[in-house]
């Protein structure tokens, strides 16, 4: 109790405060911008939050998050394009609801969803993270390996086309986390003579060339690329009739997000598709499903924002990464010369009373802000893409130097930026890659431990069922997806 | 091999031609890439410095690489062959890459790689400006008044944010020379 109390003190300092409604603006200002992403905005503004302590830091970048999140439904409602990825499905009811004249209608739905989403997912956190926490202790180096596998196996269902090619950027993204000089023997690895690489790659110039110099090179494909906007009204909040009429959806995609949320590595992209699915499923008018349903918008909208309470669960619990971008801010509170894990609940409980205090004001901002500036949010697209990306890559540039003065690490950004272009034409994810360069040191230095204790006798790991429970889970996270469409054809075949 | 020429329609066919054969043409190339990519890893592993057991504790510096290295080969393995299991085969795979890289994204790389190479030369300062002016050149941007102002307060802006407030070191470059 003690330690909420100075959580909430923490939280309500006026330079918190101020840093979480920046974060709410550029999140929102982010999300509603086709192309940039909250993993991207995060991984830019950290090296920022470097200059600031570690509680003020990692409210704003969990301000951007959730803000983020919310905002990408402003054009996916208003010019059907996404402004993030887990908007993708917001669109698909949201922007039909505007092209016949009602976008302030869809707009106060989505912004409701979120909101109510949000906090809920934030309540879950509360007495989640704890808990988990309490379990992780017992954990041991062995049990934290099958942990971290298990949430490598996860990647495959992270994003994008392919579970195959997620795997294989986590597993790079794993190997990068290898470079430099091995912490137990001192011996250098992959350095090939050069000095700079001893110390091993940083997180920093890989998040953001990743996340925003290989989204710059995708945007000058289609540079004349021009959104056509649909007129937006006056947000307005969602009527009785249509309160009462989403309510269920709200609460049932509430639930989902968060759950999915908390599953090591799935993020809010998952999270919004299948509540959209499921507010689908359970709809008694789902022939009004694409025509601008609004349990349409309010399914994947709740599913989406919730899934962000969701992912600090095992990101602040357990070191695991919930998402992309806690993946980043997990490296922002390792940079903070914070233990994301058990020992974070354990040593320092107030810190994440902090956070959960800052998303939950980040919710309530971001309502205001999309209640009353939607209209002047969505207006930020008309920014011409030859100006914004140039202030991007300029962003990229200072904050890759900024963490170590260091023209090596505007070079690692650029290459970053150049193999995650490429990489993305191919269908390979940059956020698996990005987890896996987190998860990296945990599945090494768990691995050697428990090898060292088992005296090398691999076969040992199965002695403990928790290991062989992560490792289960694994096998049937890695291949339930290709069972159940096998089995699905064998169906489809005999009937 | 699965044919790769044009893009993709909806059948998963390519540029007209129907991807009847077993193994995709271009994810074949990419799973040669990564393998030589980790052969040539994996032979480096073994050169890294030998160390007593005794400090190893039989975990050698290689070890964990190798293992990765080997996961990495055998998922790469079946990349050619990915295709088959998708519902969508290998119209999904194709989608992002049916179009060819245009020659104004390689220009837009070969710029980025100039500026950072210039970066040590022109400084900090001066690389935002020429960023500020060349990329919005490069992608159309023809109106001055839009441009200079444009590079010159929003470098001025960063410089503000990162080297006076959170202090920063920029290099000087040629401003730190004019300056002497």
């Amino acid at each position: 109790m003690e330690a909420a109390a100075q959580g909430f003190l923490l939280v309500v300092d006026p330079l918190n405060i101020a840093l979480i409604f920046a974060g709410a603006v550029v999140g929102i200002l982010v999300g509603a911008l086709p192309g940039l992403s909250s993993p991207m905005a995060v991984a830019l503004l950290l090296p920022i939050t470097i200059a600031l302590p570690p509680v003020p830091a990692i409210s704003m970048l969990s301000s951007l998050y959730v803000s983020g999140t919310y905002a990408g439904s402003i054009t996916a409602i208003l010019i059907n394009a996404p402004g993030a990825p887990p908007a993708a499905a917001t669109a698909i009811d949201g922007y039909p609801m505007a092209k016949r004249g009602e976008a302030g209608r869809a707009l106060g739905i989505a912004t409701f969803a979120s909101v109510v989403g949000g906090i809920f997912s934030l309540f879950v956190f509360l007495v989640a993270t704890p808990l988990l926490a309490e379990i992780a202790l017992k954990f041991g180096p062995q049990e934290y390996f099958a942990l971290a596998v298990f949430a490598l196996s996860m990647l495959a269902s992270i994003s994008g086309k392919s579970r195959l090619r997620n795997l294989i950027s986590g597993a790079i993204g794993v190997l990068i986390g290898t470079v430099g000089i091995h912490l137990t023997t001192g011996v250098e690895r992959f350095t090939f003579g050069v000095p700079e690489l001893s110390e091993g790659i940083s997180f920093v110039p890989v998040l953001i060339g990743l996340f925003a110099i290989g989204e710059l090179f995708a945007q000058s494909q289609a540079v004349e690329q021009v959104y056509e906007r649909v007129t937006s009204m006056v947000v307005k909040l969602p009527s009785r009739a249509d309160l009462r009429r989403v309510w269920p959806t709200v609460m049932r995609s509430s639930g989902i997000g968060t759950f999915i949320g908390i599953l090591p590595a799935e993020g809010s992209t998952i999270a919004a598709i299948i509540g959209y699915n499921e507010a689908r499923r359970w709809s008694k008018n789902k022939e009004e499903f694409g025509t601008g349903c609004p349990e349409g918008i309010a399914g994947p909208e709740a599913a989406n924002n919730a899934a962000t309470g969701g992912a600090m669960v095992p990101t602040l619990a357990l070191g695991i990464p919930g998402s992309g971008t806690t993946a980043v801010i997990l490296a922002a509170l390792i940079m903070h010369g914070l233990r994301p894990g058990p020992h974070l609940m354990k040593e320092t409980p107030e810190f994440v009373f902090a956070i959960f205090g800052a998303m939950l004001i980040a919710n309530f901002m971001f309502l205001g802000i999309g209640l009353l500036g939607a209209k002047v949010f969505s207006r930020i697209t008309l920014v011409p893409k030859n100006l914004l990306w140039p202030m991007v890559f300029v962003f990229a540039l200072i904050g890759s130097y900024a963490f170590s003065s260091s023209v090596f690490d505007v070079w690692i950004m650029l290459i970053a930026g150049l193999l995650g272009f490429v990489m993305m034409r191919h269908g390979f994810g940059p956020a698996p890659m990005v987890m896996g360069l987190i998860l990296g040191k945990l599945v090494e230095e768990s691995f050697s431990q428990s090898m060292i204790i088992y005296d090398n006798q691999w076969w040992r790991f199965f002695e403990s069922p928790i290991v062989n429970l992560f490792f289960a889970f694994t096998v049937i996270g890695l291949f339930a997806p290709t069972i159940g469409r096998a089995l699905k054809r064998f169906r489809t075949a005999s009937a | 091999m699965a044919d790769q020429a044009n893009g993709p329609d909806s059948n998963g066919a390519m540029g007209g031609r129907r991807t009847t054969l077993v193994i995709h043409r271009t994810d074949f190339v990419i799973c040669l890439i990564i393998l030589a990519a980790a052969l040539v890893l994996f032979y480096a592993t073994t050169q890294f410095e030998a160390v007593a057991d005794v400090l190893s504790q039989n975990i050698g510096p290689g070890l964990f690489p190798q293992i990765l290295l080997v996961v990495i080969i055998a998922l790469s393995l079946a990349l050619p062959f990915e295709h088959l299991f998708l519902e969508r085969g290998a119209s999904r795979l194709d989608q992002d890459r049916s179009e060819p890289i245009r020659p104004l994204t390689l220009i837009t790389m070969g710029l980025l790689i100039a500026t950072v190479a210039l970066m040590p030369l022109l400084g900090t300062v001066l690389t935002m400006a020429a960023v500020c002016i060349g990329l919005p050149t490069l992608w159309g941007e023809r109106r001055l008044r839009v441009i200079i102002p444009f590079a010159l307060l929003f470098p001025a802006g960063v410089t503000i944010v990162f080297s006076v407030i959170l202090k920063v070191h920029f290099e000087p470059g040629l401003l730190g020379l004019l300056a002497d």
